[in-house]
């Protein structure tokens, strides 16, 4: 049979943002599949580079909406790592309060696209309405729904009642309740379970080969979390369970991530609990002494690196964001072969894809339009080249 | 019945008029049911009426290459099929076109909107439309067989390949579902994957196929198309009411003159609510499954059943039943 | 894993028990406008100036992330303390590319304060000064 080309995205309904999967099918089975990610560049990077680090904080926030806080909190402590500045306890306490909040609404979100995409739409309606017991939390501990700019250079800049504080404790017993719910439901049904058990196989090897990150590769049973090898804010001090799966298939990711969102309300009640009385913030200084520092966060999709390099200025020099999207893209490749149509949008929703996240840049010749993408080998020497240029290294 | 009743039954009531009016209900009441199982609020009650005139207003976008005056038809034809089909459905009584083997020719104009599908998504010039097409057309290789044996069950105990026929033998009987409550499950079921709802809405998949055959589909054309897809639930609906709950009739009741036809017609319509109540919670309650796991299932579940239903209804004939 | 609690079977239309529930009861959807929204305190709405307290110092404009006050010429003698400021500038807010961060209102010197969010949300909704500059 000829081979047919279905092309799934940039625009689709079953992509919330724009990506590009050429696949190649042959009847329903796919034959071959090309990825095309960068159409979401907006330059963040280079923004960040030329403003302020209090400005830049509020532009790195909204890379994306659903990690904000990911974003805002991972440039923020390495800032201040570079500034020296240390964050009092109760300011490193509300920020995991935050932090954990976010995956909360980040996972109950995916819950309901997940359902979506295989067309179990009540499942949907409902995640997406428990929801919003973290959503109104959030606008009440925040201001805001997503971007919740709390962070600021040196700590946090809202303080938590202890009104406040009880409502955030009910909130989250009851939404407890209904984490055990779900945890059942994706147990045991059927037609959930046939379209998610033994679809998209990754195994473990494969997955630390490519780079999987997040409860895509802990639902490979690779054993990762950021906030456990890597501790940060309050996360040396809370108990936490790291969650993996041996499934090694979208119901293995789907497992790990149910099973998060039990973790989180158990870790967000703890700091809750135990929220340290003092300051919320310590002063930064305005500028940033020379230095390179690599800053890590286990945002909902995964391991988040931001590499930061300051100049003694007030502005970075550089700043280069390595979202978890973009580590989790081949998994998706690889997952995805010898699979039916059928199966894209289930695989591709099991990385959680956040395409704002994930726009790398592609070279286009303004003359022609041609558009074309560097291999590797091309890319090391282009930047070798371009430090020797531009800043003189040997 | 005199010329003049039968021109009012066939453009008002209960033929063409009364029947865009029950089918725009009928969508409202599936729509209303289902965000209600959601926890949402639903639409009001002109909502599928709104829709409609929306989309009469609609450009309608013609691809090149596509041939037009066949894919403007088409709708047009689907629509005249299911219509038709609905005339010979007992509604207050039995249909006065009603003839013998009429159950054989309403199972043929609902069989029809299928073929048309495909037809409309295979000559779209678009892949998402054929291979939704060629979806369609694969289901309805699994479920055109459940049904037919289903509704061959009721057939078999009446003795008679008449819609109306069935119908009075449950008015002095028993209702058929209580005698092959199988066969009513399997029909149900069947009727789902006809109409093309979760967990069957895999040709038109929105999240993998965009709208499936319907993808080119714009204005007018599409405006007809969803009419003739309620018009489809609807008459599948009653269709299974007659065959399975006694249509119109209640056993034991019998009412003559304008109070007969009313109380007819309200047990009419208290039963195919009652069925699209099923469908409803039928199409809110599961996943969409995948067109190979419907064609194993459909093949080595459904028609099975079905099979086995009518092999029992052979022996309940056998030893003298009903 | 589910610890020791008994597992149910497979099957399908788990959740029909939960959609009976709903069925008869209230939607969980909040009808707004129809109905009006809670708006919790500390909520970031809209930005607003007070004109009888800003002294026109325009740290505001200075520590705004996306540069979108505008300091306007505007004459005041404000009262701050005990002493008279003579203002020659207050700041107009392009609500349009404001993000509603407050760290204007931070940056703010007075008591209380001339530059604050306010918990209007409601922007696009009949209210052309939002929309239209």
């Amino acid at each position: 049979m000829p081979e047919v080309e279905l092309p799934i995205g940039p625009q689709h309904p079953a992509l919330k943002e724009p990506v590009s999967f050429r696949v190649v099918v042959d009847g329903e089975r796919i034959v071959r599949l090309d990825l095309d990610i960068s159409y979401n560049h907006r330059g963040i990077e280079k923004g960040a580079e030329g403003r302020e680090f209090t400005k830049a904080l509020y532009l790195i926030e909204r890379i994306c909406g659903i990690c904000s806080h990911a974003h805002a909190t991972n440039f923020a402590k390495g800032i201040e790592a570079l500034m020296g500045v240390e964050v009092p306890r109760r300011g490193q306490w509300i920020r995991t309060l935050v932090a954990e909040l976010e995956r909360l609404h980040s996972h109950l979100l995916w819950l309901g696209v997940l359902a979506h995409e295989i067309g179990y739409n009540t499942m949907f309606m409902y995640t997406w309405r428990d929801r919003e017991t973290i959503q109104d939390l959030l606008e009440e501990i925040s201001g805001n729904r997503v971007n919740y700019g709390m962070n600021r250079l040196g700590g946090v800049r809202r303080d938590l009642s202890a009104a406040l504080l009880a409502r955030a404790l009910e909130g989250l017993h009851r939404l407890a309740e209904r984490a055990r719910f779900y945890a059942e439901l994706i147990q045991e049904e059927q037609t959930l379970l046939v379209r998610t058990r033994g679809i998209g196989r990754l195994p473990r090897d494969r997955a630390i080969v490519l780079g999987a990150v997040g409860p895509t590769a802990r639902g490979s049973g690779v054993d990762f979390d950021v906030r456990r090898d890597d501790p940060y804010a309050a996360y040396g001090d809370v108990p936490l369970q790291v969650m993996t799966s041996d499934a090694s298939d979208v119901f293995g990711r789907l497992e790990v991530r149910v099973r998060e969102i039990g973790e989180s309300i158990r870790v967000a009640v703890h700091v809750l609990e135990n929220l340290p009385s003092g300051d919320i913030a310590a002063k930064a200084p305005r500028t940033a002494p020379k230095g390179e520092y690599v800053s890590r966060y286990e945002a909902p999709r995964g391991e988040l690196v931001h590499y930061i390099r300051t100049n003694g200025t007030d502005k970075a020099d550089r700043v280069s964001v390595r979202t978890p999207t973009l580590a989790n893209w081949l998994s998706v490749v690889e997952a995805i072969q010898g699979r039916v149509i059928a199966d894209i949008p289930v695989v591709v929703a099991a990385i959680d894809p956040c395409l704002s996240c994930t726009s790398r840049a592609t070279f286009v010749d303004t003359g022609t339009g041609d558009r074309s993408a560097m291999e590797w080998d091309d890319l090391v020497a282009y930047g070798i080249r371009y430090y020797r240029d531009h800043e003189r290294l040997p | 019945m005199n010329v003049v009743l039968l021109a009012l039954y066939l453009v008002v009531f209960p033929g063409f008029l009364f029947l865009l009016g029950f089918a725009w209900f009928a969508e409202w009441w599936d729509r209303k049911l289902t965000a209600r199982l959601q926890d949402r609020v639903g639409p009001p009650l002109v909502q599928p009426f709104a829709d409609f005139v929306k989309l009469l207003a609609k450009e309608d976008i013609v691809p090149e290459g596509v041939p037009a005056r066949l894919q403007a038809a088409l709708p047009l034809v689907a629509f005249a099929a299911v219509a038709t089909a609905f005339l010979y459905v007992p509604v207050v009584g039995s249909s006065p076109f009603g003839a013998p083997g009429d159950l054989v020719l309403v199972l043929y104009l609902l069989t029809l909107p299928t073929v048309l599908l495909f037809v409309l998504g295979w000559t779209s010039r678009n892949v998402f439309a054929r291979i939704g097409a060629v979806r369609a057309a694969t289901q309805l290789f699994v479920y055109e067989v459940p049904f037919f044996l289903a509704c061959l069950g009721p057939a078999l105990a009446a003795d008679t390949w008449a819609l109306g026929d069935v119908v009075a033998a449950q008015a002095t009987g028993l209702w058929t579902v209580l005698l092959q409550p199988l066969g009513f499950g399997v029909a149900i079921v069947a009727l789902q994957a006809k109409l093309e709802r979760t967990p069957f809405d895999i040709p038109e998949a929105e999240t993998e196929l965009v709208a499936g055959p319907l993808t080119e589909i714009t204005g007018r054309k599409l405006a007809i198309w969803n009419l003739a897809k309620d018009i489809a639930l609807v008459t599948g609906a009653a269709l299974l009411v007659a065959l399975f709950l006694g249509g119109p009739t209640v056993p034991g009741v019998s009412v003559e003159g304008l109070a007969g036809t009313v109380i007819g017609f309200a047990v009419f319509l208290g039963k195919v609510l009652l069925i699209l109540v099923v469908l409803a919670a039928i199409r809110a309650g599961v996943a969409r499954i995948r067109i190979d796991q419907l064609v194993t299932w459909g093949w080595s579940v459904l028609t099975p059943l079905a099979l086995t239903q009518i092999a029992l209804a052979l022996v309940l004939k056998g030893v003298g039943w009903p | 894993m589910t610890e020791g609690r008994k597992e149910a079977p497979e099957r399908p239309g788990v959740l029909l028990p939960e959609m009976g529930r709903h069925l008869f009861g209230r939607p969980a959807t909040q009808r707004y406008p129809a109905e009006p929204i809670p708006v919790p305190k500390g909520f970031r709405g809209r930005i607003e100036v007070s004109d009888e307290h800003c002294i026109g110092c325009s740290k505001c404009a200075l520590v705004c992330p996306t540069d979108c006050i505008e300091m306007v010429a505007d004459k005041r003698e404000v009262a701050m303390g005990e002493r008279t400021v003579h203002r020659k500038k207050k700041p107009i807010v392009h609500l349009m590319s404001c993000i509603r961060c407050g760290l204007c209102e931070d940056a703010c010197p007075t008591d209380p304060k001339a530059i604050y969010l306010t918990e209007a949300f409601s922007g696009a909704y009949g209210e052309k000064d939002v929309v239209v500059e």
